[in-house]
């Protein structure tokens, strides 16, 4: 599990929520990765993590800020570097596309490959694991995402 | 001399300690090797695409496994 304080965390449906009042997702997943499948919202934006350097500052720092990967992992590292430049509004959303795709909530793509390994996990009811990201071991595996 | 190894634990990061510890023997160099694998002190430098290799608070190398030859090469620079 990972334990951090540096940035407020929140769960998919929470998300939700937000993107509806006009907070904006970043994405930080992979080109390839996004063409797979990606977040159906209307104000979203594609920074992989191997631009996120040379990019962020495409990233308006008046908005509230929501960043989002696979399952959690790169985000977190993506919200705590926007933190640590002074971005005063930035979450993370913990488990990423998988719980998003999950929880049913609106995607574009083929989504079957993470379906398939789907364990049903709720959202906020405890679980005892989450599917890891392949690239990445730092995924959060909290037993409540609320 | 201080090395630090930032990485979530991965593979990646692992063998890029493995290599560190590899390339102090083969030089016969002495150092602290830190391994960080927390997110929260990760954060604290910054740190998005990993395995990073510090040396003495620089980095080195970051997002790929830095290997044996090029280690060598910062210890004995």
């Amino acid at each position: 599990m990972v334990t951090q304080t540096l940035v407020k965390e929140i769960c998919p449906t929470t998300t939700q929520g937000r993107v509806r009042d006009g907070a904006l997702v970043v994405d930080v997943r992979e080109k390839d990765e996004v063409a797979q499948f990606a977040y159906d919202v209307p104000n979203i934006i594609n920074i992989p993590l191997s631009e996120f350097e040379d990019r962020f500052t495409e990233i308006p720092s008046d908005k509230e800020v929501i960043m989002v990967c696979k399952s959690g992992g790169r985000s977190l590292r993506a919200a705590g570097f926007l933190v640590n430049h002074g971005y005063p509004n930035v979450v993370n959303m913990q488990h990423g596309i998988i719980r998003w795709i999950q929880k049913n909530f609106p995607t574009i793509g083929d989504t079957s490959s993470i379906l398939s390994i789907s364990t049903n996990e709720s959202c906020c009811v405890t679980n005892t694991s989450t599917t890891p990201e392949s690239d990445s071991n730092n995924d959060s595996n909290s037993n409540s995402c609320c | 001399m201080e090395i630090k190894v930032l990485g979530t634990g991965c593979s990646k990061c692992k063998t890029t300690y493995n290599n560190v510890i590899e390339a102090l023997k083969e030089t016969g160099l002495k150092a602290n090797v830190v391994k960080i694998e927390d997110i929260e002190e990760m954060m604290k430098y910054n740190v998005l695409t990993t395995p990073v290799l510090m040396i003495d608070d620089e980095v080195k190398v970051k997002g790929r496994i830095a290997d044996i030859k090029e280690i060598k090469e910062f210890l004995t620079a």
